[in-house]
């Protein structure tokens, strides 16, 4: 366990100064990431202004939940961006190189790419959250209680973006389906989350885990709601042992060498 | 001529690949339910909460012009620009150069003919669906409202690719356009109308909306109100005006970008 946790931290570092070295690409991709990002601030926030306060949601929220998301993906893309990559791993063929390394499969592929814009995400996730924390006065509990929600959330994402990508070794090109699955999961985790009441809110909740990822820890925050951080808690272990378990089941359908080439 | 010739090829060829392979119509079915379809019926509660209306408007109305927003986006005309990058990143720009054809023409012809199929079919779709589900406003019903709509469709269409196009030329100068891609991405994201109707603007944020190329390349999102009666011409207007500024802006960045080829061939 210590080993591929130290194979990871080194296949991370490697990879971070790999990218750094075109410097001026780095640095616009992570103040772009940052910027585009804001959009969906100043669009719920105006959402505010004219539809007023619902399900108890104000600007500050709006501010956690982007920060929640942003903190989550930027976390996963960045160290674990070959997850990504999965559907193009195994239409190309390249999936092979990843089988006969003897380190952790999964381990391997997260970490054998890295995205530069993601880390624009952990910078405005980590600004959004300093906010939220500033309007809603927290205390240190709820600062504490953000730190353990930014591991949990991070912990659900994962294993979602894990479940959606592994469903590339059920489709010939899967790109597309992979795309579309994780829009179906991502979209509604950064909408309103006032807005998700009674059916809407059990499917997002239970069924799509959108809402574990940002808007439940944002409530947990500002409400202090212990029960709702049990929740949350135990949907993040169910949907990480899940996604491992698909994940597992997936790999045995890829044929190794699917590509024959005739050498170049 | 050559350029009607050239138009037709692309889009019969596109059109027929997009109906063997139906892939791409499964992705953008998938998106659409996702952001719009999860989007309106979050709308449908919350203009529930507040007796029906928000600002003046409607649900309905808010629907049809979200709607719109996310049936044009179907096209996909923004990837025009990520596909001029990879044109130039690969160096298949180099090739696509030397044929006897206009490397812009091709480009913006392919990517309305990619979006087309999947278009036409989920806007069909949904709208049969929209119309049963919760009817048509008063507003979609006069005799302007067809030709206006077309009108602004297509004025936003060439707006989109000339927009779009100005981000993917980038490319010739800045090494990665993705950041500028995403600002512009967005800001057409919010004065489109998408997440938020523009009946539910500021008034401040619907002047920008109006008076910008951002906002004016999604006037469809316009037609489904009242004051489009009164402002159509005036709106149209703006779009001309963006599409001729924008029109000159992507032929001088072409002019110039074509200094920077050097076609080695082989």
């Amino acid at each position: 366990m210590m080993k591929e946790l130290y194979f990871a931290i080194y296949a991370i570092k490697k990879n971070i100064q790999s990218s750094a070295e075109l410097r001026t690409s780095f640095l616009i991709n992570i103040f772009g990431m940052a910027v585009n990002n804001s959009a969906f601030i100043i669009l719920w926030g105006f959402f505010v202004q004219s539809v007023g306060v619902i399900g108890g949601w104000t600007v500050a929220d709006i501010i956690g939940l982007q920060g929640f998301i942003a903190l989550c993906y930027g976390i996963v893309f960045s160290m674990a961006a070959g997850i990504r990559k999965l559907a193009e791993y195994t239409a190309s063929g390249a999936f092979d190189r990843f089988m006969l390394s003897p380190k952790n499969l999964l381990v391997r592929i997260a970490t054998s790419s890295f995205g530069v814009s993601a880390i624009g995400d952990i910078v405005f996730g980590i600004v959004c959250l300093g906010i939220f924390a500033f309007l809603i006065h927290a205390t240190i509990y709820q600062v504490l209680l953000m730190a353990l929600l930014v591991i949990i959330s991070t912990v659900v994402f994962l294993a979602a973006a894990i479940a959606i990508y592994s469903t590339s070794f059920f489709f010939t090109d899967a790109s597309s389906v992979t795309g579309s699955l994780f829009e179906l999961f991502m979209t509604p985790s950064m909408f309103h989350g006032g807005a998700f009441q009674g059916v809407m809110r059990f499917i997002f909740t239970f069924a799509i885990p959108s809402l574990l990822i940002g808007a439940l820890p944002v409530e947990i925050v500002r409400d202090i709601s212990l029960g709702k951080l049990l929740l949350v808690g135990v949907l993040a272990i169910f949907w990480f042992a899940v996604s491992i378990n698909i994940f597992s089941r997936a790999v045995k359908k890829y044929e190794s060498s699917n590509f024959i080439t005739f050498g170049s | 001529m050559k350029e009607i010739r050239l138009a037709t090829k692309i889009l019969k060829t596109t059109i027929k690949d997009r109906i063997q392979y139906p892939d791409r119509l499964v992705v953008d079915t998938i998106g659409v339910i996702a952001r719009c379809g999860i989007l309106l019926i979050l709308y449908w509660y919350v203009f529930k909460l507040n007796n029906g209306v928000i600002n003046g408007t409607t649900f309905l109305f808010a629907v049809w012009s979200i709607f719109f927003y996310f049936s044009f986006s179907v096209l996909r005309l923004r990837d025009i620009s990520r596909e001029i990058m990879k044109d130039i990143q690969t160096g298949n720009v180099e090739v696509l150069f030397s044929k006897p054809i206009s490397y812009l023409s091709y480009r913006m012809w392919w990517q309305v003919g990619s979006g087309i199929y999947s278009f036409i079919v989920i806007t069909l779709l949904a709208v049969v669906a929209l119309v049963f589900i919760i009817g048509l406003p008063s507003t979609m019903t006069i005799g302007i409202f067809i030709p206006t709509l077309i009108l602004t469709f297509l004025c936003g269409t060439i707006l989109s690719l000339f927009l779009y196009t100005i981000v993917g030329l980038l490319s010739f100068w800045i090494e990665d356009i993705n950041p500028v891609f995403w600002v512009v991405d967005k800001a057409v994201m919010i004065l489109g109308g998408s997440y938020l109707p523009v009946a539910l603007f500021p008034a401040f944020m619907l002047k920008i909306a109006m008076w910008s190329p951002f906002g004016a390349s999604q006037f469809v999102t316009h037609t489904v109100y009242e004051t489009w009666q009164i402002n159509w011409y005036q709106l149209v207007g703006i779009q001309l005006f963006w599409i001729v500024l924008l029109g000159l802006i992507v032929y001088f960045m072409f002019e110039s970008t074509k200094k920077k080829v050097s076609v080695n061939g082989g």
